[in-house]
């Protein structure tokens, strides 16, 4: 399959698409089955951003090597309101989910690495990576990360 | 609005159907949803077996079962996940909350040292400055001698108070003596008549006797501030397996609910406190009615490597 995957969000159908893709990405790279539920939740949370504040956007995932590691990452990008204040949305109980630490805070605390840019253009971007722990099937060659700026 | 429950089994047999993403999906936001509603971790588990339950059917093969059963793994854990997100918050506040205390604790020896040590050394030089200003102006003296004198009892309230801080008769003479110590100071201070009772061979770890003088020093504080009282006991006791410790006053009281749900809002103390009681597996509770005082309770399990 093709290790990077480009998925317009504009529905909840969508969010399955990202899912969806993400899993199989998963299972490629040997992930074990905890992870890849870790990664469809991330998915499933920065989806929901997306419908939710921007109305239209699009994810990113993509697998990604470093030296003999292998991961996957994730882009969404909207062209929302963009986010006035990012350590202020990062604080648990901003968002909607009322203090319960879903949302991005959550998103960032399942993934390995994450980064949040909101530019002057209104763009969001949030970029996570999910190193494999599942070693088993991770020797196939993949081809190097991409270059992720901010939008 | 259909009921969680029948959604969540509903879901699941899609998902055993073989509906794929779409029903992890769904099982997913039920997930979500369960959590908004207050659900816990173990009501996920009663509400997925009985959901399983459901759609098992007892023609089955065993083939058809296993797969069943896998797919409905996966539909749980899915369905689990925000609550696992929301377990990691926890986890990552708590560390936080520790790395606070730890802060604190620092925090609290650098303004012990600064008040014993350092002030100390400026007081010095003002009595040295002053014995020269009493050579050079004999009229002044008298006067200078009073001055002499307030310096004194600044210079005693200074070293009690950072005594009181970071006491190392806690580490050198155990909880009991420092506490006792302490109420001194307090009842000073206050006018409060305190009693300090426990068993004086009460022997125990650093983190545990630090932990219950920060309580007991937090409930001094409070009972100042809040409780108008005149009186204070505290008492420690070592029962079985736990340690109890209590600090009670003879004050207005309060209602209990309408202060548990400010908690949060009642400064570092109560949230610090917290969080030393859960790293040590202990609890804290306050009882009180208006016009009957209010006792503060803690309790720790311990055991005495003496008696066990």
């Amino acid at each position: 399959m093709a290790s990077e995957a480009v998925i317009p969000i504009t529905t909840d159908i969508d969010v399955v698409a990202a899912r969806q893709k993400g899993r199989e990405l998963a299972t490629v790279l040997g992930f074990v089955s905890t992870d890849s539920t870790l990664l469809a939740t991330a998915i499933s949370e920065l989806a929901r951003n997306i419908i939710r504040y921007a109305r239209y956007g699009e994810i990113l995932i993509s697998s990604v090597q470093s030296g003999e590691r292998v991961g996957i990452t994730v882009v969404a990008r909207d062209k929302g309101p963009g986010i006035a204040n990012i350590s202020l949305a990062m604080q648990d109980g901003f968002s909607t989910s009322g203090g319960l630490g879903l949302g991005l805070p959550g998103v960032k605390r399942m993934m390995d690495e994450f980064h949040l840019v909101s530019d002057a253009n209104r763009t969001s971007t949030a970029c996570l990576w999910q190193w494999s722990t599942g070693w088993g099937m991770a020797n196939r060659r993949l081809r190097q990360p991409i270059l992720l700026s901010p939008h | 609005m259909e009921k969680l429950e029948d959604q969540y089994t509903a879901a699941l047999r899609d998902s055993i159907a073989g509906k794929g993403e779409s029903s992890l999906q769904q099982a997913y936001e039920l997930g979500r949803r369960a959590l908004a509603d207050g659900l816990g971790v173990l009501d996920m588990a009663a509400m997925y077996h009985k959901a399983l339950t459901a759609c098992l059917s007892r023609h089955s093969t065993p083939e058809e079962t296993e797969l069943m059963l896998r797919a409905g793994a996966s539909f749980f854990a899915e369905s689990r996940s925000p609550f696992e997100m929301t377990h990691r918050g926890f986890r990552e506040t708590n560390i936080g909350l520790r790395h606070l205390n730890q802060t604190l604790e620092q925090e609290i020896k650098r303004i012990a040292h600064a008040l014993h040590d350092e002030a100390g050394q400026l007081l010095a030089s003002v009595y040295l400055a002053l014995e020269e200003v009493a050579g050079n102006l004999p009229p002044a003296r008298e006067h200078l001698l009073k001055v002499k004198g307030l310096l004194d009892l600044i210079e005693g309230q200074l070293r009690r108070l950072s005594h009181e801080l970071r006491p190392t008769i806690l580490d050198d003479l155990g909880l009991l003596s420092a506490l006792k110590f302490l109420a001194e100071g307090v009842a000073a201070r206050t006018g409060l008549l305190i009693t300090v009772e426990g068993d004086s061979e009460l022997s125990l770890p650093p983190l545990l006797s630090t932990t219950l003088y920060r309580i007991v020093q937090e409930g001094f504080t409070n009972v100042t501030r809040h409780a108008k009282a005149t009186q204070v006991n505290v008492t420690i006791q070592h029962e079985l397996q736990t340690l109890r410790c209590s600090v009670k006053d003879n004050g207005i009281g309060f209602d209990v609910s309408s202060l548990s749900a400010r908690i949060g809002d009642r400064g570092l103390g109560m949230i610090g406190i917290r969080e030393r009681l859960n790293s040590l597996g202990g609890s804290l509770s306050l009882v009180s009615t208006p016009g009957q005082g209010t006792e503060l309770v803690i309790t720790i399990p311990h055991t005495n490597s003496l008696e066990s």
